[in-house]
């Protein structure tokens, strides 16, 4: 019987503890995909500005160069692109902001600033592409700033307090 | 003249439409689709149609129809989506198209574009605020230009000689210089020459990414995008042509350069924009070229019976 106890609560606190590194992790990966992001924009602007590649194949290329999550958006905004058929920019970006949205660990306040380019990207002169690259880029910089701050503020929260957690829940049902 | 395919104008030209549009234009039957020469989207105006010489729209139910009044009204976001669709939603990709007005799709149509010219020291640097887009279909008829290319050999030696390609706009002289490009490339009863095609608007060969759309022969070289009489220097200096083509010579660099190919040794056969030999002599800068004996034949083009109808062949050789 006492057997069993110390295995229920070795798995409550462990399941718990388990819950809050899991949370930890979330902090940091989205760190880190922001700053993929960033740099799979940095990519996708070199395509547009200095080799003038059409952008669906531009976004194709940017997808082979980066990994999931992120390569989804661009995969998904470039196969959307390539069924032509009137579709615009904003709505294959959309899509693509769809699948990055359910894959990975970004924020509505990332994705957000990912969804304000989708109107413009593509439709303007090189100049005007440039100005929206840094623009989106400064933006993202700023997000993974936070992010950071964030991974430093509740990261410990996060993986002490999920065994914590565990610890008081056991007490309380003791 | 029958010659766009339903088909073709379905695979080519309609997918670039708005789903709305490509509806309307989808169920038309295939002998109005086989005579379409523009389509024309302006903001807020009737779905324009032209076939030939007649201006049809389509009703919002889908009928073609002449009352333009009760055509389908072009919305500002069926403009948007069709020049998304035809920049592949990349008009940073399109700049110096766009600057020249036009934009050349696979299939070698050529898509005008009228909106908000943005210009810089007197040059168009830009245009923005779409308004307006005219799809032209590109058509090639091979064998158009037998009747030219008999004309304009030497009865003699059999080399061709200089030709002027008369005509008023619509009247079929750039299918009359691709055919022509392609019969002398291809030497159809006689030796195959090289081809030279200074193709300023990418019209003769359509070319979209520098490969041509349209056939214009195995032994042409084209000079796509390039303007007509730096393109003939470029051609006799590096391509050595035994033909120059060239469409719609009008500045006086142009005739200048002629004279250059000419005196080189290089057939010139080019076209340029006029009811009548009247009408060609009242221009100073070709009144001298004529004057000269640099062109020995003309071709005058009418629509009496289509377009491309050979009116009438002046000799200014006295044969």
């Amino acid at each position: 019987m006492i057997g069993l106890k110390v295995a229920g609560v070795g798995m409550v606190i462990a399941g718990f503890g388990g819950w809050g590194l899991a949370g930890a992790r979330r902090l940091e990966r989205r760190v880190d995909e922001l700053r993929d992001l960033r740099m799979a924009l940095g990519f996708l602007e070199k395509e547009v500005t200095a080799m003038y590649t059409p952008l669906s194949l531009a976004l194709e290329r940017t997808a082979e160069f980066c990994d999931m999550p992120v390569a989804g958006l661009f995969k998904e905004s470039a196969a959307a692109l390539q069924q032509k058929h009137g579709v615009t920019i904003r709505e294959a970006w959309n899509q693509g902001l769809d699948t990055i949205t359910r894959y990975s660990d970004l924020l509505q306040a990332d994705t957000k600033v990912l969804a304000n380019a989708a109107g413009q990207l593509g439709m303007s002169n090189v100049n005007e592409q440039k100005k929206l690259f840094t623009l989106i880029q400064e933006e993202l910089k700023l997000q993974e700033e936070k992010a950071r701050e964030r991974v430093k503020s509740s990261r410990q929260l996060w993986s002490y307090g999920g065994f914590i957690m565990g610890i008081v829940v056991v007490i309380l049902l003791l | 003249m029958l010659l766009q395919t339903n088909s073709a104008l379905k695979r080519e030209i309609i997918p670039y439409f708005s789903p709305m549009l490509q509806g309307l234009l989808e169920v038309q039957g295939e002998e109005f689709l086989a005579r379409v020469e523009e389509i024309r989207l302006r903001c807020g105006q009737p779905l324009l149609v032209k076939l030939g010489d007649e201006d049809w729209t389509i009703i919002p139910a889908g009928q073609a129809s002449r009352s333009l009044q009760l055509g389908y009204r072009t919305s500002e976001e069926d403009i948007y989506r069709c020049i998304a669709s035809i920049s592949d939603n990349s008009l940073y990709a399109f700049e110096e198209d766009i600057r020249r007005g036009f934009i050349t799709i696979p299939g070698g149509h050529r898509v005008g574009l009228a909106g908000s010219v943005i210009t810089e020291r007197d040059e168009v640097k830009n245009i923005k605020y779409f308004s307006g887009i005219c799809f032209r279909v590109a058509r090639q008829i091979p064998g158009a230009a037998a009747g030219i290319l008999k004309e304009i050999c030497d009865a003699g030696n059999g080399e061709l000689v200089n030709t002027l390609i008369i005509s008023p706009p619509r009247c079929g002289k750039t299918t009359m210089l691709r055919d022509l490009a392609r019969q002398i490339s291809s030497g159809r009863g006689r030796a195959a020459q090289n081809v030279v095609l200074v193709d300023e608007r990418s019209e003769l060969a359509g070319c979209f990414r520098g490969i041509p759309q349209l056939d214009v022969g195995p032994q042409t070289d084209i000079l796509d995008a390039c303007p007509k009489a730096t393109g003939m220097m470029m051609a006799i200096r590096s391509l050595s042509p035994q033909v120059i083509i060239c469409d719609e010579i009008g500045r006086q660099e142009d005739y200048a350069a002629v004279r250059e190919c000419i005196n080189a040794g290089v057939s010139v056969i080019c076209s340029v924009h006029a009811g009548s030999d009247d009408d060609l002599r009242r221009r100073p800068f070709i009144r001298d070229l004529l004057g000269s004996g640099a062109f020995k034949i003309g071709v005058v083009l009418s629509r009496s019976k289509g377009p491309g109808t050979i009116r009438e062949i002046i000799r200014w050789d006295g044969i």
